[in-house]
């Protein structure tokens, strides 16, 4: 399956990666319109800094995903496709479960819908996923097994 | 007499996770589930989501309809378990048909406590932990009512949000000094208590019902102790939870507040294990067994039973206390010790101006407790650093900083958490180019 691997060293922590996620996540698609119009969606990826030391974090897709034992409403789940752990936002209830045991903190609420988590999800429609993608300085790098 | 390789008594977390490990393992292996209701499996936590009309009841359902199929499952819906023989390793149900079983996993769940209140055989009342009750309350609140909750646990103080969501009256009377005091400090069940008050839910702690009266069908009168007296139309009783332990202690399997377990989540007889509300499995915080009935330990109590029953012999990682709460738009987490029983312990607490709260607790250098209230984003770091009793002393002071994440880690720390946790990984971060399919640029694939 596809993983992505931050890259400390190569970070500039220009939060990028953010952005493009958001806008990829939001109901446009449109940058202007994605921060300026809607309700800005949960960015499913997030940048740690401090000093001159930062990167970007989002959902490792755990093969042992506490997130997907846990959740109350079936609504986290591995994709047996891809393998990829995905969220249906139909079935959550947005209880935080998944929020409480994540070790990563790579799902947060989201604010675009109502009591509904966000997540990486690995960009499903690009081939590949768009904080990797508009990364300046390749410290997203992509992998599959 | 039918003879299954594995059969699970119980259909709820535990249960459907411990199928789903089996099968992951053991493809052929024949396994039947009895379920005590009708239903296949739902999720009670999610039952007052229903109630405020938050999910319809297709979306209760845990699974998809064809789960049990899919899996090659023998689901007994509406079977009750009434006798299990662990000599001759069958199992009888309530309809007196009986079944063989090689490998048995007991996942009877809990069943709520009736405390004994004067009046309360002859009511009629509600305690609000199946999809029945909801109905219940659905159908009663038809029209608002008064409601009165007896207790201030998770499961009262959902009834109290879900009564009140259908415009009912609501009063909650808890025996102790605050709402949710096992899930919540002091600090949070205020912030929580006063949301529910704002709301108008009317919470009243530091006294109990000593007695009700019927004024027939669900409607009646409590009396406190210290005499007021409260007219109710509804009546929830959800003062606490025990294990549904009867079969086990019958059978003659070691239970203690629950049915044991060892690390393998078998029971003191080999080949029977159990898994969930009704288990009393490690707990990693407390370093001993525990029953912690929440869903998320059910869930991965019963995986563990099943990855043990189809033969791969691996550990009980252990749980630990966890809750997460919303109530009125305040969301609360916790985890493990939230409440130190004594000086052995380090609190640490930090107030944000615009009202979140934050504490960790510590012993020695491990993380042992948490709780997050109001800005609850990557508090499962936190859980985590308690689940993996990881030495906090070079982080400590980092833990309650509102960016606070793996930057704080020493790097070898973040390195293995977020590189090389990663499955088969190990080297691609680190210069294995060859693995690396795509980056920004330069990339035939990123289309640039």
């Amino acid at each position: 399956m596809k993983r992505i691997i931050p890259r400390e060293e190569y970070c500039i922590g220009c939060r990028l990666c953010e952005i493009h996620c958001m806008v990829q996540h939001s109901k446009s698609r449109n940058i202007i319109k994605a921060f300026k119009k809607e309700k800005r969606p949960a960015k499913r990826v997030e940048v740690e800094e401090r000093g001159h030391v930062s990167f970007a974090l989002q959902c490792r897709h755990c093969d042992e995903a506490p997130c997907i034992t846990a959740c109350l409403s079936g609504a986290m789940q591995r994709d047996a496709a891809s393998g990829a752990v995905v969220h249906d936002p139909q079935r959550c209830v947005g209880c935080w479960t998944c929020i409480l045991v994540c070790p990563y903190g790579a799902v947060r609420r989201d604010a675009a819908e109502k009591k509904v988590v966000g997540k990486c999800d690995l960009c499903p429609d690009l081939e590949v996923p768009a904080c990797v993608a508009n990364c300046p300085n390749e410290a997203l790098v992509l992998v599959e097994e | 007499m039918l003879t299954y390789d594995y059969v699970v008594v119980g259909n709820s977390a535990a249960a459907i996770n411990a199928c789903d490990a089996i099968r992951s393992l053991d493809q052929d292996g024949s396994l039947a589930v009895f379920g005590e209701e009708k239903r296949r499996c739902y999720s009670r936590p999610l039952i007052s989501y229903l109630v405020m009309g938050y999910i319809d009841e297709k979306g209760m359902y845990y699974r998809p309809t064809d789960y049990y199929r899919k899996r090659r499952i023998d689901f007994h819906p509406g079977s009750r378990v009434e006798v299990v023989d662990l000599e001759r390793h069958f199992l009888e149900t309530s309809s007196g048909e009986r079944f063989k079983w090689k490998k048995l996993l007991l996942a009877t769940g809990f069943q709520p406590f009736i405390p004994p209140v004067e009046g309360l055989a002859e009511m009629r009342y509600l305690t609000f932990v199946s999809w029945d009750d909801a109905r219940t309350m659905l159908r009663l609140t038809a029209r608002p009512l008064r409601s009165l909750v007896m207790g201030a646990g998770l499961i009262g103080m959902k009834a109290a949000e879900a009564l009140h969501s259908r415009g009912c009256e609501v009063v909650v009377v808890e025996k102790m000094d605050r709402i949710l005091p096992l899930a919540l400090d002091e600090v949070a069940s205020e912030m929580v208590a006063a949301r529910c008050r704002e709301a108008g839910i009317e919470v009243t702690t530091g006294r109990s019902v000593s007695r009700v009266e019927t004024r027939g069908g669900y409607r009646g009168t409590a009396v406190l102790d210290d005499g007021a007296e409260l007219d109710f139309d509804l009546l929830v009783v959800a003062v606490g939870v025990r294990p549904r332990m009867e079969l086990a202690e019958e059978a003659g399997l070691h239970c203690d507040r629950g049915i044991l377990v060892d690390e393998h989540q078998r029971t003191s007889c080999p080949n029977v294990f159990a898994a969930g509300d009704v288990a009393a499995a490690f707990d990693l915080v407390r370093g001993e067994p525990a029953v912690n009935a929440l869903w998320p330990i059910a869930a991965l109590q019963g995986k563990y039973a099943g990855l043990n029953m189809a033969g791969r012999e691996v550990p009980y990682p252990g749980g630990n206390s966890m809750n997460a709460v919303e109530f009125f738009g305040l969301p609360v987490l916790s985890a493990g010790v939230v409440n130190p029983p004594d000086d052995s312990y380090e609190v640490i607490v930090r107030r944000g101006e615009d009202g979140d709260y934050r504490k960790v607790v510590i012993q020695g250098d491990l993380l042992v407790g948490m709780l997050v209230a109001g800005k609850i984003e990557r508090a499962g770091i936190l859980t985590s650093l308690i689940q993996e009793r990881a030495n906090v002393r070079r982080i400590r002071n980092f833990l309650l900083e509102e960016g606070f994440g793996h930057i704080h880690f020493p790097r070898s720390m973040r390195e293995e958490r977020i590189v090389e946790a990663v499955a088969g990984l190990a080297r691609a971060g680190k210069g294995e180019e060859k693995r690396i399919v795509s980056h920004a640029q330069g990339s035939a694939l990123s289309g640039r």
